[in-house]
């Protein structure tokens, strides 16, 4: 597992378009997002901004870039020639999605680390950090799921926009107008209840035993989306 | 057959969808020995060898590799080198990064800068796999195929695109590791390779395996050929023959020495010049033909 994810960052660093679009963009959005907070406080609150900044990261640095890295290394059959090792196929899974999952949990805790200096300290930090790793088993999950219907790189960026510009959308909805009607709706879109998780985490107020019950949706769909990876993914390029 | 064959391949059948692709196959290859697999387009070989390979699941039948389930990664993967038909190497990484990773994930040691000479890719070593040529980079393949020497190799097209060099170079490497007791399962559409270097070759069409045998059993059974032209006016020779065309004759043998010395005497006898006289042995090109004309079974 180790030497795939070695040889997947080396890559990842090597491809430009890879580095520029999936990981140095998002790196922008949230910067802008920062820089804007006083403008977005007004619409939703520190919490909000929180929420965006993680689904930011989360939808573009992890869950697209999981599928351009899974559609590429199947099209140029990369993943043939490394289940033509002893390596198991969870073992080469695990190892080509760790890289990018490291450097969106590290973009995120910049980012967040940065908005909390100059906006304030989150209201509960380990109630945030689950809400994050919830979000990002979530996206994951949806990653390998999509990587499933998605034959090529370029493919890429057109099966990844339903769910990463719905990702960012929900999170707006939730963050700005709030949860208080349409309740279960938007607990049960995608990311629905992990955006209220984080903006909870961020402002307080809420008891955590009811936030957490906000953990049940969002391991629904890791769930729902490890069962399509499961019936979609494939190892080699459709004959 | 062996008690103890490398490969054991028993009722195999890979089937997609409708698609009925290797039908009831069955064949053992034999520790040490150079086994072709061949077939014509569409025949079902690589189907076969995927599932052999253990990159396929198949819809019926058994299939061993060192006794063990293909799929057995850990076990059998070590002990396996795989040259694949196309590369699969990620264009990002460098030659001594590429062998280095698949070596490290199969689990064999060996000397990079020796296993990168013997592949002639000694100067290339930092270079990336997108700078590589069409044949260096089947050499690269070859390379992690050997890296190790592992017990059993499949080697999966391995000369097309290479020059007559490397093809050379290659197969000195294959009997180097043959002289070491590795087993070689080879694929390829130069038949005159599998001639020269196969023990046993199977012969599939159409999903089924026809023929299998050494090259002089397969050959066997059919006629070598004898090939002239008579000047015109000449007598017909004694023996069958049939013109192809003008005064082009083929004297088709099961007894090469005999009818060509017939040949020769009736010639000197009657002071006849055969004109381009020339006589060849069956080849597996002909047995090749001859499989690849045989109807469909159902």
């Amino acid at each position: 597992m180790l030497p795939i994810a070695r040889s997947e960052l080396i890559q990842i660093f090597r491809n430009r378009s890879v580095l520029i679009a999936n990981l140095l963009m998002p790196a922008a959005a949230a910067a802008f997002f920062i820089y804007s907070r006083d403008l977005l406080e007004g619409a939703g609150g520190l919490g909000y901004i929180g929420a965006v900044l993680v689904f930011t990261v989360g939808a573009f640095s992890l869950y697209a870039t999981v599928v351009t890295v899974l559609a590429a290394r199947r099209q140029t059959l990369f993943l043939k020639r490394l289940r033509s090792t002893a390596a198991s196929d969870p073992a080469i899974l695990i190892g080509l999605v760790l890289p990018v999952s490291v450097i969106a949990v590290v973009q995120v805790a910049v980012m967040l680390t940065v908005f909390a200096a100059v906006s304030g300290r989150p209201s509960d930090v380990v109630l945030l950090v689950t809400a994050i790793v919830a979000a990002f088993l979530m996206l994951l999950a949806l990653g390998l799921a999509t990587a499933g219907v998605t034959s090529s790189p370029e493919q890429a960026q057109v099966t990844t926009l339903p769910i990463s510009l719905g990702a960012i959308g929900v999170a707006s909805w939730i963050g700005i107008a709030g949860t208080a009607d349409l309740t279960w709706l938007k607990r049960l879109v995608p990311g629905g209840s992990a955006t209220e998780l984080v903006i909870d985490a961020w402002n307080g107020g809420v008891p955590v035993a009811d936030s957490l019950l906000l953990l049940g949706p969002t391991l629904g769909w890791v769930v729902v989306a490890v069962v399509l990876a499961a019936r979609f993914f494939r190892w080699e390029p459709r004959r | 057959m062996s008690t103890n064959p490398v490969i054991d391949v028993d009722e195999l059948n890979v089937r997609y969808g409708d698609f009925h692709a290797v039908k009831d196959l069955s064949f053992q290859v034999e520790p040490g020995e150079l086994y072709a697999l061949l077939g014509t387009n569409g025949a079902g070989k690589t189907s076969a060898l995927e599932v052999i390979e253990g990159h396929r699941e198949a819809a019926s039948g058994t299939v061993r590799v060192f006794g063990q389930p293909p799929t057995d990664r850990g076990a059998i993967r070590p002990r396996t080198g795989i040259m694949l038909q196309e590369s699969g190497f990620s264009d990002d990484l460098t030659v001594s990064e590429s062998v280095r990773l698949i070596g490290r994930l199969t689990g064999r040691v060996d000397a990079l800068d020796a296993v990168l000479k013997t592949v002639d890719l000694s100067h290339k070593t930092d270079t990336r796999v997108s700078q590589l040529s069409g044949g260096e980079k089947r050499r690269l393949d070859f390379a992690t195929a050997v890296y190790g020497r592992p017990e059993l190799i499949f080697l999966d097209e391995p000369t097309t695109g290479l020059d007559i060099q490397s093809r050379d170079a290659l197969w000195d490497v294959v009997q180097q590791l043959r002289e070491d007791g590795a087993t070689v399962v080879l694929t390829t559409h130069y038949l005159e390779e599998a001639q020269q270097r196969a023990d046993r070759i199977g012969l599939m069409h159409q999903g089924t395996l026809r023929q299998q045998g050494t090259v002089s059993e397969l050959t066997r059974a059919l006629p070598a050929s004898i090939q002239f032209s008579l000047p015109p006016g000449t007598a017909t020779p004694p023996m069958h023959s049939a013109p192809v065309s003008g005064n082009a004759y083929v004297v088709e043998t099961f007894d090469m020495q005999r009818d060509l010395k017939q040949l020769l005497d009736w010639a000197d006898d009657h002071a006849v010049e055969l004109l381009g006289l020339s006589a060849a042995p069956t080849r597996l090109d002909d047995v090749f033909r001859a499989v690849g004309s045989e109807p469909a079974t159902s």
